[in-house]
């Protein structure tokens, strides 16, 4: 019986390593393929690199503008995150706190706002943007990264603060702390894993995200790195050598960020969709 | 899950508020407008304004340079005896159903599996997710070398196999398949991780008992694992869908929606004609049949979500 057990176990292990190794797979390729040499990846059909070279990388850092990039994915990714916290955490009290038809209504609307198909915003917003002399500019993709990020971050802190007893609040308010005093000196300071959950999304959402960088950062000095990585892809179509090293680079401080905050990740998604 | 009403009502705060003195009953509380103020301004700007004047370009022509007169249904007209549009919707449905089904059951399969006990449980949990939590931009770098034509890995072991190389991103069929795949690829660590938080509420004792009862293992999944995530799988799968009909990276980055628009769906044509068209009218016109599909499909969520 224990050994069947125990034999259970191993075949277990075994295929969800195998599962696991097969899902990384077209990642695992791409990490050695920027350790190859251009012509080797060209060439060679061999799966390890005959001989680890970082030529690509340096490539990437001489040639390129590639840390202008990062830098840029850096700028919108810290704003659009610090903002969310801040604008969401606002918006997840009142809904949280506070009752009203127009409350309900208004966090259903969220709820439905989730669903927006971003091109349809993106059409009259490039109009506008145009017209105003803010195409090109980081401010306007912080801005919307924050927007369309907002219902998500909303609802996180919503479950975060229904979860806060409310006698604190009453302490306070008998203690002569107006309610948005409340808000900053009593709620804020004790919601640490909620503003942890909400910007750990953020952050990777600003970081990842491809289709409206790719609509308001046309100049290559001020694209974020996802778009600038596709220019590698029409422009040196043929160099796969610094295509796998950007990309390689790119995924690194998602994938490292992820590694400290993954138990909030599981948490906060799971919980995220649960809500909607 | 969802907002128990009820239970919106029970809070002690809703009580603060409503039963303070009759005098602040009249009047108004402003407080939580003055916390909903910036989102309000922000929603106003990034949604509500685009929202209004997408519907008015959609009754209208031109270009993005120059918005010309009012076409009245001219667009939406046109747009229904387009071949291209019934080919968008079409491939928007194709491309909704088969990534839901597929990162549906991976997903189901893997969170079953992970549910048990085994060892290194956290690592997998980490290695499974990464699909999701990478740019978009990275993954389709890591499947168009794996897909390629040349040296690519699923090639080398077609060629292995005895047979010619496939063309993947060449033909319609091929293109459709990859885009397919990846995007089920980069979708099921969602499902697994929402099944298995669904999963880990279920009382083991359940189990043990239907175990004693005779059960076999099919019984009790088919009797006691599915009725329990029921309600979550049916809520994911329209969120998925959802997020399937808006998909734009996968499909750009990988097809452009090509070849010969096999791979295109309804957020592709829209971004098209407007951004490499730019017909703003047609554009437009079919961001709002979209959006309307949507709304369907999250009307039909929130019921869920209420019922449950």
């Amino acid at each position: 019986m224990d050994k069947n057990i125990r034999r259970k176990k191993t075949i277990l292990f075994i295929s969800l390593t195998l599962v696991s190794l097969l899902v990384n797979l077209p990642i695992i390729t791409m990490i050695i393929n920027s350790l190859k040499s251009n012509s080797e990846i060209l060439t060679s059909s061999s799966f390890f690199p005959q001989q680890i070279t970082f030529e690509n990388y340096q490539h990437l850092h001489t040639k390129t503008m590639f840390w202008t990039q990062m830098g840029n994915s850096f700028i919108v990714t810290f704003f659009g995150t610090l903002l969310s916290i801040l604008i969401a955490a606002f918006a997840g009290y009142a809904i949280s706190r506070f009752r009203s038809k127009f409350l309900t209504g208004f966090s259903r609307l969220l709820l439905l706002l989730q669903m927006f198909p971003i091109i349809l915003a993106l059409i009259p917003l490039f109009i506008m943007f145009r017209n105003l002399g803010l195409i090109n500019t980081h401010f306007t993709v912080i801005l919307l990264y924050t927007t369309l990020h907002l219902p998500f971050s909303i609802w996180m802190y919503k479950g975060y603060f229904d979860a806060i007893p409310t006698e604190l609040e009453d302490a306070a308010s008998i203690d002569g702390c107006t309610g948005l005093q409340t808000f900053f000196r009593i709620i804020l300071p004790i919601s640490g894993p909620g503003i942890a959950a909400v910007a750990i999304f953020s952050f990777l959402f600003s970081w990842n995200e491809y289709l409206i960088a790719n609509v308001f950062l046309r100049d290559e000095q001020l694209m974020t790195i996802p778009v600038g990585i596709q220019l590698f892809m029409q422009q040196y179509g043929t160099d796969w050598g610094s295509l796998t090293a950007a990309a390689t680079l790119t995924m690194l401080p998602v994938f490292i960020f992820f590694l400290f905050v993954q138990k909030y990740f599981i948490a906060g998604s799971a919980a995220g969709a649960v809500k909607g | 899950m969802g907002i128990p009403q009820s239970k919106m009502e029970e809070t002690s705060t809703s009580k603060k508020f409503t039963t303070s003195s009759q005098k602040r009953r009249r009047k108004i509380n402003w407080l939580p407008y003055q916390f909903l103020l910036p989102t309000i301004l922000l929603l106003m700007l990034i949604n509500f304004y685009p929202f209004l004047t997408g519907l008015f370009y959609s009754i209208r022509e031109g270009s993005l340079i120059q918005l010309e007169d009012f076409v009245g249904l001219d667009n939406y007209i046109k747009l229904l005896q387009m071949p291209e549009f019934w080919n968008a919707l079409q491939f928007s449905f194709l491309f909704g159903f088969f990534g839901v089904a597929g990162s549906y059951l991976i997903g189901l399969v893997l969170a079953v599996l992970l549910n048990k006990d085994v060892w290194g449980k956290g690592f997998f949990r980490v290695a499974l997710l990464v699909p999701w939590i990478i740019p978009s931009v990275v993954s389709i770098v890591g499947w168009r070398w794996m897909i390629g034509d040349q040296h690519g890995l699923v090639n080398q072991l077609v060629g292995f196999l005895g047979m010619d190389p496939i063309n993947f991103l060449g033909t319609e069929n091929g293109a459709i398949f990859s885009v397919i795949l990846i995007k089920i690829w980069r979708s099921f660590p969602f499902m697994m991780v929402t099944i298995l938080a669904s999963l880990q509420t279920i009382n083991t004792d359940l189990y043990e008992a239907a175990k004693i009862d005779g059960a076999n293992r099919w019984q009790s999944f088919r009797f006691i694992t599915m009725p329990s995530i029921k309600m979550i799988s049916i809520i994911c799968c329209i969120l998925m869908t959802i997020w399937c009909f808006n998909d734009f990276d996968t499909i750009w980055l990988l097809t452009q929606g090509g070849p010969v628009n096999a791979t295109e769906n309804l957020i592709i044509l829209a971004y098209k004609y407007t951004f490499t068209k730019s017909d703003v009218g047609i554009g437009s016109a079919v961001s709002i049949f979209s959006l309307l599909i949507l709304m369907i499909l999250a009307v039909i969520m929130l019921k869920f979500q209420e019922k449950d």
